[in-house]
């Protein structure tokens, strides 16, 4: 046996692991529900092939064209919001900042807490009665909405706390990138005479094409499968006005019992995701901003 | 023979298919005979006994006297909330660990009973007590027991007798064209005369369905009824009472924060008699200086929504004479007494109508005279699922510009075509 065999055979074993695990928890799950996509199960009774059934229900199913159209507007919006104030905070970290440990650990926190708790606490700002929001306002002779209760603001309500969720990851990545962008790019801007905001559109946006990339696909996907903040926060109401797709794949599988229907729903929402992250592939030309 | 990378994959996804097709769907067959000697480690999963108090009162009173008369059988609980049950059922059947005895609620038992996974009970358990006629009817599936009642929530109207008094007011509604002109004459300031949205949006509609004389489904369950002029008309009130003024879906509160009758900001309200424990707990003196009472709505008739928690034995136990067992023994007076007493729930048994605890809890005690216009929800095998439909299909009708007609018929639609597919 060679060496280039053996170094084969030395790789295979050390990968044999991870495909295991990836083979028994994320493989064989994949292939069982694209299979139970086809079938009429409500786990009660075995499994019955009925074709294309589910995907013909979906088109005539009003509340997940609903889920569909709130899960993109709420993806619209956190996403860039959530990216230009993760970059925003990462630039004003990256400076010699006092006490910037606090405010990394600060601006981190939500996304190490628990989404229920979390939510909890928003349910308490949004209270239309006594809540933060509306006694902010009573300040000022505003009577705020019924934040949560109401089909206008209920969305921008949910949107809203997933930007500020969502914050502390973006703002760690793009730290993290900001701190390896190499000084002598910058040193010979500064002798050429470019302005710092100039730098910025010039060197440092540029260089950041791959943590941007990085940052907009995972969003994109955790924006794609809010699920925590709805269940907590409006259960999808009022109206459906903030039902997403997650919570509505949830409810077909875990409350109505229909879950050959959610496994169907499942794969439209992967088929979507995968399309979304190609599409921004290839108009952010991948990853190939900086190597 | 050479495996090969794309018959690897072949062989992984015939497999799958094939655990997916096959393995998913649970074993029906019980392990032993119900007739034997109780004996046996076996689950209870319930949704009620929640918190310190209900678990002791679970585990230390009510386990404690089954202890004592089945010392060979060993009861592990599983708590969770009425939210969550669905998700533990559904997760237990799948994974093939549905627990031996299960609490659910009122509707679930057809849905059920139908697909086998709880066991028929023997039908000397429905005369061992003295129950209300009406209690037992959501405990049977095709004329077979399957369950036996522990607590009911009733759903009554309570009101503000001290706001009554002022406005000069001086008997409740007997109809709905009282009831709006009432709830229109007591709003004012800030108050709204009636606060129907602080229950579950479904149940209240269904009260006021009953009410109107409508009902839900065939007596075999297979075809909708709501769907005539009675259901909607039932949908139109909320519309009516939301466009005077005197009801709004904004201003409900959230299940165990003080409701609006307790702080003055609604005169009249929809409820359970839960809400007599609640307002011991938080406001005593409403109580004390007698300011509430309660009424059962009425309109063709009256009609109060008969809600509850059953408990029903596992088709699939493998110690069925122990889950019998523990079944009948939840439903026994002292069991119910204490599960009524911690929820300010119904007991359902006619010998704990002279018991202390329903003469001093005044909306249990009306929810007990008035047991003859209770109504429960579902009647189909398909409820599991057109329950989940009725809150976010009637919604737009109510916050949206949706006719109460549309929002109906599109309900009907949604139930034809849950109860087609079963």
């Amino acid at each position: 046996m060679g060496p280039g065999r053996r170094r084969q055979r030395a790789g295979m074993f050390l990968v044999a692991p991870a495909l295991l695990h990836a083979s028994l928890w994320i493989g064989l799950p994949v292939i069982a529900s694209v299979v139970l996509a086809f079938t009429k199960y409500d786990v009660l009774t075995p499994p019955q092939f009925v074709g294309f059934d589910n995907f013909r229900d979906m088109l005539d199913d009003a509340v997940f064209r609903k889920s569909i159209v709130n899960t993109v507007v709420y993806t619209f919006f956190t996403v860039p919001f959530g990216m230009a104030l993760g970059l925003l905070m990462a630039l004003a970290l990256h400076t010699g900042l006092k006490a910037r440990g606090i405010f990394r650990t600060a601006i981190f926190l939500p996304q190490v807490t628990a989404t229920v708790a979390i939510a909890l606490v928003w349910l308490w700002i949004y209270n239309p009665g006594n809540g933060l929001f509306n006694t902010l306002l009573s300040f000022v002779g505003i009577q705020g909405p019924a934040w949560l209760a109401s089909t206008s603001w209920a969305m921008p309500s949910v949107i809203l706390v997933g930007i500020w969720q969502g914050i502390g990851m973006k703002m760690l990545i793009y730290l993290a990138a900001l701190q390896s962008l190499p000084k002598e790019l910058y040193e010979a801007a500064s002798v050429d005479g470019a302005s710092k905001v100039r730098q910025f559109f010039s060197i440092t946006l540029p260089l950041l094409k791959p943590a941007t990339f990085f940052v907009l696909i995972t969003s994109m996907i955790n924006a794609f499968q809010s699920f925590d903040q709805i269940y907590i926060l409006t259960d999808g109401g009022p109206a459906n006005s903030t039902t997403m797709m997650t919570y509505e794949i949830y409810k077909s599988a875990f409350r109505e019992f229909r879950v050959g229907y959610a496994c169907a729903q499942s794969l439209v929402l992967f088929v979507l995701l995968m399309g979304f992250t190609l599409v921004n592939r290839r108009m952010m030309g991948g990853t190939r901003g900086h190597s | 023979m050479e495996l090969k990378r794309r018959s690897l994959l072949a062989a992984i996804g015939a497999g799958t298919a094939a655990a997916a097709l096959s393995g998913c769907g649970t074993g029906s067959s019980a392990a032993g005979s119900a007739d034997g000697p109780a004996e046996g480690e076996i689950t209870l999963l319930t949704p009620i006994y929640e918190g310190a108090n209900g678990k002791t009162l679970l585990e230390k009173q009510i386990l404690g006297g089954f202890r004592k008369k089945y010392p060979d059988v060993k009861v592990n609980v599983d708590y969770t909330t009425y939210t969550q049950l669905n998700e533990k059922i559904t997760t237990g059947l799948a994974g093939g660990l549905l627990p031996d005895v299960l609490m659910m609620g009122v509707g679930w038992i057809p849905p059920f009973a139908a697909k086998k996974a709880i066991a028929p009970l023997p039908e000397k358990f429905a005369t061992a007590h003295d129950y209300e006629k009406r209690v037992l009817e959501p405990s049977r599936y095709d004329g077979k027991l399957y369950a036996l009642p522990v607590v009911l929530d009733t759903r009554i109207v309570v009101y503000r007798k001290d706001h009554f008094a002022e406005a000069g007011i001086k008997k409740t509604p007997a109809n709905w064209a009282e009831l709006r002109a009432i709830a229109k004459q007591l709003t004012k300031s800030g108050r709204i005369g009636f606060d129907p949205f602080s229950i579950e949006l479904r149940q209240c509609w269904e009260t006021f369905l009953f009410a109107n004389g409508g009902q839900l489904f065939s007596e075999d369950g297979k075809k909708v009824l709501f769907t005539d002029s009675r259901g909607v008309e039932a949908l139109q009130f909320f519309k009516d009472l939301s466009k005077d003024g005197s009801a709004d879906y904004t201003k409900k509160t959230a299940a165990g924060a003080p409701s609006n009758v307790q702080t003055g900001k609604a005169s009249m309200m929809m409820t359970t008699s839960a809400l007599w424990e609640q307002c011991r707990e938080q406001s005593p003196d409403l109580l004390k200086d007698d300011k509430l009472g309660c009424f059962v709505l009425a309109n063709r008739r009256p009609a109060m929504l008969q809600g509850g928690t059953l408990v029903s034995q596992s088709a699939r136990s493998k110690h069925p004479a122990a889950a019998r067992a523990l079944v009948e023994y939840l439903a026994t007076p002292e069991s119910i007494l204490g599960a009524a007493k911690q929820r300010g729930s119904v007991p359902g048994l006619k010998d704990l109508n002279e018991s202390g605890y329903v003469k001093e809890n005044k909306f249990v005690d009306l929810s007990l005279r008035n047991m003859s216009a209770a109504r429960s929800e579902g009647g189909t095998a398909a409820w599991m699922e057109i329950r989940e439909k009725i809150k976010p299909t009637l919604e737009p009708a109510i916050v949206g510009g949706q006719s109460a007609k549309d929002a109906i018929a599109e309900l009907g639609r949604l139930a034809e075509a849950a109860i087609g597919r079963m």
